[in-house]
């Protein structure tokens, strides 16, 4: 008798691990900090939002939102997105990078939460945080490539990563040949806008890569401005004295974002605070 | 006389059998863990299993547990190790010689294994550039459990079935700052597990 029910106290705790697991994949259960467990709806997102770009009409004057640094502000994100959409005519918003704080796939999955709040899509570019631990191979997962271009109306934008830290100084990033193709491949001559996280002037930039970088960027005539996130201050400036514009982005804790205008013969980088 | 006799050699044989007894659990070496327990999810593992010992009044546990997470689940594979300690300050009995432990509270130190995983950044960042260390994971959580005695004879003096409600340091922080977008349920998780006593 106490045989038996000691046997029934075994197949019930059996039963109870495998009615735990079948509905484990998400929420409830959580097995590492480090694991990388996405829905197929969270997978592949700049190309799929660069998908739905293409949907929209490019108008004479193209207008987007730069911003940045969502890092562990969750909150002052979500307000971001109340200001994001009250801006007339935006066409998509741009992400600078340092998604997530701590390279964990559930910070990635909280921000993607909050973007999908945006009227329009949106797309990253990779940063430093977003490069710790797992964080690699989650952003590849959930936002693909970390250097990628695409073009909408008058314009090519470009994205690549320069976070040259996290990677020991290597010298292969940020990665300038492909840099170099992407800017060459522009036969229409549209303008050139490159997007990155950390911008050359700053010290997690590769010094060795910085000249070769800013003169690639100057002596390319479609190249007009350059936006970067990173400094969690806005500034901007013709840092090189070299016709390029270098624009920088506040952080969402300092709540902040820049909203770029461009047409044909000239563009505006304003400053908005919400 | 033959009934004192058969008497007298029960009563020895019974006090031999106690003294055996009590001598097998002398000779139990210091070191031999009081019990093992196998957990499922819980942040330290899709399954952790592991040695454990239990303080003379039963109420603090401490386990030393090696868990896993396959690749096909978590979508990398990871190893690691997790320190546990468990407070459990009361044990109801019931019938049938089962029982409740209706409130248990606790901390884990888990240790990720992995070269993308550190404890100490490298000389390449500046002091401080980040503050955590990737490999490292503090974590606390709150649980129940309930419990059966075996019969004595057997190896196996108890079963215990345990539930845990925890979160770690780097998701407290995110909810601490962020009470208007995040609610407890985000950071918290759950974790069943067994605990074999000997």
């Amino acid at each position: 008798m106490q045989k038996n029910s000691n046997k029934s106290f075994v197949i019930h705790i059996i039963l109870l691990f495998l009615v735990a697991a079948s509905f484990s994949c998400e929420g409830i259960f959580q097995f590492n900090p480090n694991q990388i467990t996405l829905k197929e709806s969270e997978k592949n997102l700049n190309a799929k939002n660069v998908e739905q770009i293409h949907q929209r009409t490019p108008g004479d004057t193209l207008r987007f939102i730069f911003m940045g640094d969502t890092q562990r502000w969750y909150d002052e994100s979500s307000d971001f997105i109340k200001s994001a959409n009250a801006q007339p005519g935006v066409d998509f918003v741009v992400h600078a990078g340092d998604i997530s704080d701590f390279g964990l796939s559930t910070e990635f999955k909280w921000i993607n939460k909050i973007m999908q709040k945006l009227e329009v899509p949106y797309v990253t570019v990779v940063g430093n945080h977003d490069l710790v631990a797992n964080g690699p191979i989650v952003y590849e997962q959930m936002y693909g490539p970390m250097d990628y271009a695409f073009e909408f109306g008058n314009n090519k934008f470009i994205f690549i990563n320069t976070n040259s830290r996290e990677y020991q100084f290597n010298g292969l990033v940020p990665n300038l040949p492909w840099l170099q193709s992407e800017l060459r491949d522009n036969p229409d001559n549209k303008n050139a806008i490159i997007m990155a996280h950390a911008p050359p002037f700053d010290s997690d930039f590769d010094p060795k890569l910085q000249a070769k970088f800013t003169d690639m960027l100057a002596q390319d005539p479609n190249v007009r401005f350059t936006l970067y996130g990173h400094q969690h201050t806005f500034k901007d400036g013709e840092y090189y004295n070299d016709g390029v514009h270098y624009y920088v982005t506040t952080s969402m804790g300092e709540r902040g974002y820049l909203l770029v205008t461009s047409w044909n013969d000239g563009y505006k980088v304003e400053r908005i605070t919400y | 006389m033959k009934n004192t006799l058969i008497a007298c050699c029960l009563l020895v044989s019974i006090t031999a059998q106690a003294q055996l007894s009590q001598s097998t659990a002398a000779l139990r070496k210091w070191y031999m863990p009081d019990h093992i327990k196998f957990q499922f999810a819980g942040n330290i593992g899709f399954m952790a299993g592991g040695p454990g010992y239990i303080s003379r009044n039963k109420t603090l546990e401490t386990d030393l547990l090696f868990g896993f997470v396959p690749k096909m689940i978590g979508g990398d594979a990871l190893i690691s190790i997790t320190a546990k300690t468990t407070y459990s300050p009361w044990r109801i009995g019931l019938k049938n010689e089962n029982y409740v432990v209706p409130f248990s509270t606790g901390a884990y130190l888990n240790y990720t294994f992995g070269p993308q995983f550190d404890s100490k950044w490298p000389d390449y960042y500046p002091k401080g550039y980040y503050w955590w260390a990737t490999s490292f994971r503090p974590g606390a959580y709150i649980g129940g459990k309930i419990g059966r005695n075996t019969i004595k004879r057997n190896k196996i003096k108890n079963l215990e079935l345990y539930y845990e409600i925890g979160t770690y340091d780097l998701l407290l922080i995110s909810y601490v700052l962020n009470p208007k977008f995040l609610k407890p349920s985000d950071i918290l998780s759950l974790s069943l597990g067994l605990k074999i006593g000997f």
